[in-house]
C-alpha cells in the first residue's frame, strides 16, 4: 500500500510547478526537483507547452542595437520558457539570465544592498512607492514600448504609481476561497460562510497561506472594514475574530498548501488561485473550487519595474515591448494562469480561461475588491496581532 | 664578537619565527574579526537603532526594541522547551548508535558511518519534506489511525513532528562526537571492570559513560544550538502552529522589515543560549567531579 502511496506523491511532487508567492518551495525545490525526479526515474517534469503555441514571430520591429544580455529578477516559473527562446532568437540576446526571488521583501533586500546588476524586475504594485522613494527603478519612456497601448485603462493610474510612470502592469489575481466541493456541500461564498465553517463543522481541516497580508482581510473585510485598516480598535474586533479561529486551523503553509488540499486533509483553504488550474486538472481533485467572497477581498497586481542602474536599457525596452505583444502575451497568460492587463491579448486567451471567474473576475466582482496599500505593510499593530496570532495556533 | 653576532642571529631567528607566527594566524584572525566579531558588532549596534521608512536601520539610542523582546517573552520560552526535548532525544538515539557503530559494527563500521552521511548528501529542506509523506495522512499516520481506530489522529501539525524532524536533522551531529570518543576509548577498561566484577550497568555507569562524556557534551551543545534558532523543522512538519524565536526573527527581518527589532531579538537570543550552556557546563563540570570521586 505505502508503495502506491509514495509513487502518488513523487508523481505530484514532480508535477507541481513551483508556485509564485511561495517561500519555501522556490527556496530549495529547484534542486529538489532534479532529485525527485531522480528518485522516480526521469519522471518528465518539463512544463507542458501552452496550446496555440504555433503563433508568435511577428516581424521584427526594428529595434536599436539591442545588448546581447539581459538579466531579469523575478518570481520563480512566471515567464513562459518559449516566449524566452522567442525573444532570444528574434533580437539577438544570448544570454539571457532569470534570476529569482521568493518574495518582494528579498527583492527589496538585495537592491538595499547595493546595485544588483539587473536590468528588470517584477515587485507586486505596492512595493513601487518605496522602491520610488529609495531611488531603485526608473522612469519608463513610453515612447519604446508601444505595445503599452495595449493595457486596460482601468488598472491604470492606480495609488501606487499615480501617473504611470514606473511601472507596466504584468498579470493580476485575487486572494480567496479554495475548497473541496466533494466534501464542503455547503453554501460558500462569503468570508463569514468560511468562517462559520472553519470553527463548526469542518474545524482542523482548514489551512491558511503563511501571509500577514492576506489572512488578515478575512476578518477585516467580515466586519465591514478595509483590508488596510490600522485603526487599534478596529484591529482588535479583526483579533478577536482570529483567536477564535486559531485552534480551528489545521496549517498555515504558503508551500504546500497545494498537497493538503489534494489529500483531503484540508477542505477549506485561504489562498491564492495558483495551484487551482493543477489540482482541477487531475481527476481526483477536480471538484476544488474557488471562490471571491462576496465581502470583498484583496487585488493584487505584479508589475514590470526597470532598475535605475539597468546594464542593457534597450534589451530591457525590447523585453517590456515584447511581453506585451498580444500574441506573446496571450502565451503568458495560458502559462502563468493569472489574468492578463493586456486587452487585446485577451481575445487570443482560450475561452476557458476567459470564463473562468475566479481567473479573470467579471466587472462586478472587480469593483469589490481592493488593493494593499504600501504603508500597512509594516504596521505595527497589524504585526503584533499577526504575531498573537501565530502565537495562539497549536 | 662572536657572541654579539650569535645574539644577532638569535634575534633574527625570532624575529622571523614571530613573523611566521603572524602570518600563520593571520587567515583565522581575518575570519574571526571579519566573520564573528563585526557581524555580532553590526547586530548589537543595530538593536538600538530605529527602523528606517522603507524598512532597514536608522542610527539611533533607544531601548524599544528590548522592551518589545521581553513584552513577548514566549518564542523564547518555545524554543528552549524545543531544544531542550530535541537535545535529550537526540541524545538518546545517538548513544546506543555511536557505541554500536564504535564497538560492535566490525567490518561493516566503514559502510555505516557512511550510510550515515549519505542522506546529508540531499539538501536539508528535500529531506524535511520527505517526512511529510513519511508521517503523513497516506503512509505513517493511516498506520495509527487504523490501529488506533481514530480517524483524526494525525502526527504533522503537532510538537511531536517537529521533534522527530528536529531530532532526525541534527542527529549526525551528535552522534559523531560520541562515536570518536567511543572508539578510542581502551576496551581493557571494560574488561577489567567486568574482572572486577562490575555487571553490565555499573561498566557502562562508571566506565563507558564518562569516557563518551565528553563526546555527549559537545555533541548536545552541537545541536542545541541550531536547535534554538530552528525555524523551517517548525513551518513544514509543524504546519506553522508553533512560533519559535526563529519564526519571530523571519516575521522581524522580511515581513515587518523592521531590523533593530530583529536585531534585539537576535541578540537575546544568544543571551539565552550563553546562560543557559554556561549553567549546563557547571552544572556538567560539578557533576564530574563527584563522579570522578565516585569512581575512585
Amino acid at each position: 500500500m505505502a508503495n502506491r502511496d509514495l509513487d502518488w506523491y513523487l508523481r505530484q511532487a514532480a508535477r507541481t510547478r513551483v508556485n509564485r508567492r511561495s517561500f519555501l518551495a522556490a527556496a530549495g525545490l529547484v534542486g529538489g526537483g532534479a532529485a525527485l525526479a531522480a528518485c522516480t526515474g526521469g519522471a518528465t517534469t518539463a512544463p507542458t507547452s501552452a496550446p496555440g503555441s504555433d503563433a508568435p514571430s511577428v516581424g521584427p520591429t526594428t529595434a536599436p542595437e539591442v545588448e546581447s544580455e539581459f538579466f531579469l529578477y523575478n518570481w520563480s516559473d512566471y515567464v513562459n520558457p518559449e516566449n524566452i527562446e522567442t525573444f532570444k532568437a528574434e533580437f539577438g540576446v544570448s544570454n539571457y539570465v532569470y534570476d529569482t526571488f521568493a518574495n518582494n521583501e528579498e527583492l527589496l533586500a538585495k537592491l538595499t544592498g547595493g546595485a544588483s546588476g539587473y536590468d528588470v524586475a517584477c515587485p507586486t504594485a505596492e512595493f513601487i512607492p518605496g522602491m520610488v522613494e529609495e531611488g531603485f527603478i526608473q522612469k519608463l519612456d513610453k515612447s519604446r514600448i508601444p505595445n503599452y497601448a495595449h493595457i486596460d485603462p482601468n488598472l491604470l493610474s492606480q495609488s501606487w504609481d499615480p501617473n504611470n510612470e514606473y511601472h507596466i502592469p504584468k498579470d493580476f489575481g485575487t486572494t480567496g476561497i479554495l475548497y473541496r466541493s466533494k466534501v464542503v456541500t455547503e453554501p460558500l461564498t462569503s468570508w463569514r460562510e468560511f468562517y462559520d465553517l472553519a470553527t463548526g463543522k469542518y474545524s482542523q481541516r482548514v489551512v491558511m497561506v503563511d501571509s500577514l497580508g492576506d489572512v488578515l482581510v478575512m476578518p477585516l473585510k467580515m466586519l465591514g472594514y478595509s483590508l488596510n485598516e490600522t485603526d487599534p480598535a478596529k484591529l482588535d474586533e479583526a483579533r478577536a475574530l482570529l483567536m477564535d479561529l486559531a485552534p480551528h486551523i489545521l496549517a498555515l503553509d504558503s508551500d504546500t498548501y497545494q498537497d493538503k488540499l489534494s489529500t483531503e486533509e484540508a477542505v477549506l483553504c485561504l489562498g491564492w488561485t495558483g495551484p487551482l488550474l493543477e489540482l482541477r486538472a487531475n481527476p481526483e481533485t477536480e471538484d476544488t473550487k474557488y471562490v471571491v467572497p462576496s465581502e470583498g477581498t484583496l487585488f493584487w497586481l505584479d508589475t514590470w519595474v526597470m532598475l535605475a542602474d539597468a546594464p542593457h536599457p534597450n534589451a530591457s525596452y525590447a523585453w517590456l515591448d515584447f511581453i506585451h505583444r498580444p500574441d506573446i502575451q496571450a502565451l503568458e497568460t495560458e502559462y502563468n494562469g493569472y489574468a492578463t492587463p493586456n486587452v487585446e491579448a485577451k481575445p487570443l486567451v482560450s475561452q476557458e480561461l476567459l470564463d473562468d471567474p475566479a481567473i479573470f473576475p467579471p466587472d462586478d466582482v472587480m469593483s469589490n475588491l481592493e488593493g494593499a496599500d504600501y504603508l500597512v505593510t509594516d504596521d505595527e499593530g497589524r504585526l503584533d496581532l499577526w504575531a498573537d496570532f501565530k502565537s495562539a495556533l497549536g | 664578537m662572536t657572541a654579539i653576532a650569535a645574539t644577532a642571529r638569535r634575534q633574527g631567528g625570532r624575529d622571523r619565527s614571530a613573523l611566521l607566527t603572524g602570518l600563520l594566524i593571520l587567515p583565522a584572525s581575518i575570519w574571526y574579526v571579519f566573520l564573528l566579531v563585526a557581524p555580532l558588532a553590526i547586530v548589537v549596534v543595530m538593536s538600538f537603532g530605529e527602523k528606517a521608512r522603507n524598512g532597514g536601520y536608522v542610527p539611533a539610542f533607544v531601548l524599544d526594541n528590548y522592551a518589545r523582546v521581553l513584552e513577548r517573552p514566549d518564542p523564547f520560552l518555545d524554543s528552549l522547551r524545543l531544544a531542550t526535548l530535541g537535545t535529550i532525544l537526540t541524545m538518546l538515539v545517538a548513544l546506543p548508535l555511536a557505541y554500536f557503530l564504535a564497538t560492535r559494527a566490525g567490518r561493516r563500521k566503514g559502510l555505516l558511518v557512511l550510510l550515515l552521511v549519505i542522506p546529508f548528501w540531499t539538501s536539508f529542506l528535500i529531506r524535511t519534506y520527505s517526512w511529510l509523506i513519511i508521517l503523513g495522512p497516506r503512509a505513517v499516520a493511516s498506520f495509527f489511525q487504523d490501529l488506533l481506530g481514530d480517524e483524526r489522529f494525525r502526527i504533522l501539525g503537532t510538537d511531536l513532528a517537529v521533534l522527530i524532524g528536529v531530532t532526525y536533522g541534527y542527529l549526525p551531529l551528535m552522534v559523531f562526537p560520541i562515536y570518536v570518543t567511543l572508539e578510542r576509548m581502551d576496551r581493557t577498561l571494560v574488561e577489567a571492570s567486568k574482572d572486577l566484577g562490575a555487571g553490565r550497568w555499573a561498566t557502562f555507569r562508571q566506565i563507558t559513560l564518562p569516557i563518551a562524556l565528553p563526546g555527549l557534551i559537545t555533541g548536545s551543545i552541537l545541536v542545541f544550538i541550531p536547535m534554538m534558532g530552528e525555524y523551517v523543522i517548525p513551518a513544514i512538519l509543524g504546519y506553522g502552529q508553533t512560533f519559535l524565536i526563529g519564526n519571530a526573527l523571519v516575521l522581524d527581518f522580511l515581513e515587518a522589515r523592521h531590523w533593530p527589532a530583529g536585531a534585539a531579538k537576535a541578540v537575546g537570543l544568544i543571551a539565552v543560549m550563553l546562560i543557559t550552556i554556561t549553567a549546563y557546563l557547571w552544572f556538567l563540570n560539578r557533576g564530574r567531579q563527584t563522579r570522578d570521586v565516585s569512581v575512585l
